[in-house]
């Protein structure tokens, strides 16, 4: 047996150790791979939602690799620790030290090469599907599998070399110097039991204090805390698992009636010292949660803005022109063909927005006519509106609005054309995106209108003619009116200043809805990535602590204890180790999103609470999946004979 | 239905199968009466460890029967079994096995706490068991804070604190210093004579085995030999020297000449 097949067999047998991380390390570098797939697929190119794709990649590439290193780095301490008995007694027999550093460095390099393969391997093999989610994602006609060497080169060379990198620090978290110590070394925490009442009510402060700064934020602060509360809350956390926990720990077993009860003085002070032990482990899991909910969260956030993108531009195609726009006839024209050869189904309603202004408020206000505003409806399907001479009613430029104008009731006088009329009321329907048409229109009866437009020379009192087009398909009319929008683009700084606005909610919409679900899906593979390097941090240091674990079980399966006992012993060990992080992750997201709704208000006025809810309870049962399949393994190991 | 021996092994036999079928104990009859404190001894591979596991029921036999008490383990039902265990026996270990992250004073009220005793009677037995073992000052430690002597100790505390019937060591004074170990054993000679709890101890060591009332020789899983004792400590441990000698193998006991 060589050198080289002493370090493999040593990979080989502590393979169940390795299991979790090489799980983890395997997907992270599966995930690497389809992202790779997708930067370098041949078929993307220069279109403004491919570049998102790409610089969406890009970023989470760069996040994965770094958030793999760090990773690799503390699990590769916590092995070699772990394992530093079995080092001291190498060292005992006589091996260099330069022995034991190339030992280290070559088993590294075999885990790390064999995930760096398996990751690889699967990655190809599900890039398939991967990209047909894209596809559909993305709306591109085709995203066919393809075979070039490059996104293997950037993966082989990406992963390869951040395993060289940790190979090679890696021996240094072993100190070599103290054999001894080595071999002596107790992996069961001896200053498991102190802690201090300080940093533990400095734990307690610090989360306080950020819950009630975030659920207290208000549009003008939010900012600042933006940057102020995530440290604050990171050292709370921090503080609260190293001390606070220990101290509230504490207190509860000064109440004997509380604590001598049952299990609950094994599992309390079980509990107290795999809590200092792992302390950091849950401190880490803890913010790599939080921030893995918070990034789908905010992302969910996005998507739900996209949905909700419909009702507040319910028109298919808009086109406002000013007085003296040359390129009306024109453009409509060249719309309407648009629309005709690409045999959509639409109602075209010319309006012709007059302006006035109201003696009642001496504002100018704008209006309508009822007969095109009913002409709309009928096409959405909303029923007729009637209005008698001289009365008019609002319409409200927003539907947030229309709640507040409802009941009012105004006397007023155009006084351009001394029309009387009696605004009562709001029109209930949003037809029009908000504020299209100015921020106080109202719509008159025809024939008050009609008194209105005959009041001076024809064109005078227009303020704009607006071109609402009712197009059910909305969503395919992406390609429609590209080139009126490519002439304003070639100006520079001119699109002010031209005499028309044309919108296409559908190419909007088609644009955002893809770039957020692509973020999305992105997102959603980058979080499943830190969920599993979270759960095998946990389930390493189940392992770790097995062998003692397994003595303890065995004294008290001696003393009697039934299965049943046996379990909720076990679960009330596990269950915090697995939901408790992860618990405060939960509490600490909530907050945070507290204060992501305070911007979401601001912005636009989007509720979040159910895309959030949905993204909780989707991590809360994969966790519960989790957990129960380490619960099984762990339950067969401790119950194996000693 | 005292003179009912309070275990009772009859032909007992357990076999290991595995790649090599191994026969640990072999047609083995043993009779433990009501308050003895018999001694079990026998070189490495004898089967001491077997038997113990199966007096602890943690283990069946192969063949024969073992009734501790009157009732036979085989018939319970497995959580009938652990509440057995449980109320019925105390365990003292070689490594002591005190659990490292309860005090002194926690590890002695667990067995308690598990059959939800009232909290003033938990009190007042650890504080009676403390005193008679001499462990009041030390009630707040830590097992890792301890002396061999205080933790094999506490270990007995543990084991006695439930009333329990039998006692069953495992080599307890296999990793103290003589002068705990004459304590530990003197301990539990009191114990044994104060309130007549029936111990039974595997040992290696013929001086802990010359505090017992009786020692049981096992040889490759059968009975070899027994001795009672008699009025001086010396002579028996004479006897128990004489009868290891004859039994041969490796025993720890026969290089030493420590007498207290």
């Amino acid at each position: 047996m060589d050198f080289r097949q002493f370090a493999f067999r040593n990979v080989v047998r502590n393979r169940r150790i390795y299991a979790a991380f090489f799980m983890a390390s395997v997907f992270s570098v599966m995930v690497f791979f389809l992202y790779s797939m997708l930067l370098f697929h041949p078929s993307i190119e220069d279109r403004f939602v491919q570049e998102i794709a790409i610089t969406g990649m890009g970023a989470a590439e760069l996040v994965l690799y770094v958030f793999t290193l760090f990773f690799l780095f503390y699990s590769m301490r916590a092995f070699l620790q772990a394992r530093s008995k079995e080092f001291g007694i190498l060292l005992h027999l006589g091996m260099e030290k330069r022995q034991l550093q190339k030992l280290i460095f070559i088993e590294t390099m075999i885990i790390g090469i064999a995930s760096i393969a398996a990751g690889t391997v699967l990655g190809y093999t599900f890039s398939k599907f991967f990209l047909m989610i894209v596809k559909e994602i993305v709306l591109l006609p085709a995203l066919p599998l393809y075979f070039s060497w490059e996104p293997f080169a950037l993966t082989v060379g990406a992963f390869l070399s951040l395993f060289i990198i940790i190979s090679l620090i890696a021996p240094v978290f072993i100190r070599t110097e103290q054999v001894l110590e080595l071999i002596q070394k107790d992996t069961s925490g001896r200053e498991a039991f102190g802690y201090s009442k300080h940093r533990g009510y400095l734990g307690l402060l610090f989360l306080g204090l950020s819950y009630i700064l975030a659920a207290a934020t208000s549009n003008s602060v939010v900012i600042g805390l933006i940057f102020l509360l995530p440290p604050l809350a990171t050292m709370g956390t921090y503080y609260f698992f190293t001390d606070s926990l220990s101290l509230l720990l504490h207190k509860v077993r000064a109440r004997r009636k509380l604590y001598w009860h049952h299990f609950w003085l094994l599992s309390i002070s079980e509990g107290v010292v795999r809590l200092k032990e792992n302390a950091r482990m849950f401190f880490v899991v803890t913010i790599v949660s939080t921030v893995a909910f918070m990034s789908v969260g905010a992302l969910a956030s996005l998507t739900s803005f996209a949905s909700q993108y419909r009702e507040m531009h319910p028109l298919g195609l808009m086109y406002k022109s000013e007085p003296g726009n040359a390129h009306e006839r024109q453009h409509i024209t060249q719309l309407v063909n648009e629309l005709n050869r690409g045999d959509f189904d639409y109602a075209l309603v010319r309006f012709q927005v007059l302006t006035q202004h109201s003696s009642f408020t001496d504002q100018p206000v704008n209006v309508l006519k009822l007969s095109n505003i009913n002409m709309l409806a009928d096409s959405f399907q909303f029923p007729e509106i009637y209005l008698e001479k001289g009365q008019a009613i609002f319409l409200p430029p927003t539907a947030s609005s229309y709640e507040q104008l409802q009941s009012r009731v105004v006397e007023t006088t155009l006084k351009e054309s001394n029309v009387a009329v009696e605004i009562d009321g709001a029109y209930p329907y949003q037809l029009f995106s908000s504020y299209s048409m100015g921020s106080n229109a109202i719509i008159l009866s025809d024939a008050d209108y009609n008194k209105v437009m005959a009041s001076a020379p024809y064109g005078e009192l227009t303020a704009f003619s607006y071109y609402a087009f009712n197009i059910p398909k909305w969503q395919e009319t992406k390609e429609i009116g590209l080139l009126i929008q490519y002439n304003e683009s070639i100006i520079p700084g001119a699109s002010n200043q031209l005499p028309y606005t044309f919108e296409n909610p559908g190419l909007n919409y088609s644009v955002i809805r893809t770039t957020f679900s692509l973020l999305l899906f992105i997102g959603l593979l980058l979080a499943a990535v830190f969920f599993l390097a979270a759960g095998s941090f946990i389930y390493f240091r189940l392992y770790t602590s097995l062998e003692r674990d397994r003595k303890q079980f065995d004294v008290l399966r001696r003393m009697g204890i039934t299965d049943r006992e046996f379990k909720k012993i076990v679960n009330q060990q596990l269950i915090p180790q697995f939901f408790f992080p992860w618990g405060v992750a939960f509490v600490h997201s909530s907050f945070a999103f507290l204060s992501l709704q305070v911007i979401w208000d601001a912005l636009a006025e989007i509720s979040i609470v159910k895309e959030l809810a949905m993204v909780l309870a989707g991590f809360t049962l994969m966790q519960i999946l989790y957990f129960y399949l380490i619960r099984w393994r762990y339950l067969a190991h401790t119950k194996a004979p000693v | 239905m005292d003179t009912q021996p309070i275990v009772k092994l009859n032909e007992v036999t357990r076999i290991y199968e595995g790649k090599v079928m191994h026969r640990a104990l072999n047609h083995l009859d043993l009779e433990v009466e009501q308050g003895e404190f018999v001694a079990i001894m026998g070189p490495s591979g004898s089967g001491k460890t077997t038997l113990l596991n199966l007096l602890s029921t943690i283990d069946v036999p192969t063949y024969g029967r073992i009734l501790i008490d009157g009732v036979e383990p085989e018939a319970l039902h497995h959580n009938e079994l652990a509440l057995f265990r449980r109320r019925k026996f105390g365990f003292v270990f070689q490594d002591i096995n005190l659990l490292h992250m309860l005090t002194v004073e926690e590890n002695l009220v667990l067995p308690l706490t598990l059959d939800n005793h009232p909290l003033e009677e938990m009190e007042r037995r650890v504080n009676e068991l403390a005193e008679r073992l001499d462990l009041t000052e030390i009630l707040d430690r830590r097992p890792d804070e301890l002396s061999g002597g205080q933790a094999q100790r506490t270990a007995i505390g543990r084991a006695l604190i439930h009333k329990p019937k039998i006692i069953l060591a495992d080599e307890p004074t296999g990793n103290l210093d003589s002068k705990s170990a004459k304590d530990v054993l003197e301990l539990l000679n009191q114990i044994n004579e104060t309130e007549r709890t029936t111990i039974i101890m595997v040992t290696h060591d013929p001086i802990a085995a010359s505090y017992c009332d009786r020692v049981v020789f096992i040889k490759d899983g059968a009975f070899f030999n027994e001795i009672y004792k008699d009025e001086r400590r010396q002579t028996f441990f004479q006897r128990i020297l004489n009868v290891l000698s004859l039994l041969g193998g490796h025993t720890h006991g026969l290089s030493s000449v420590r007498l207290p």
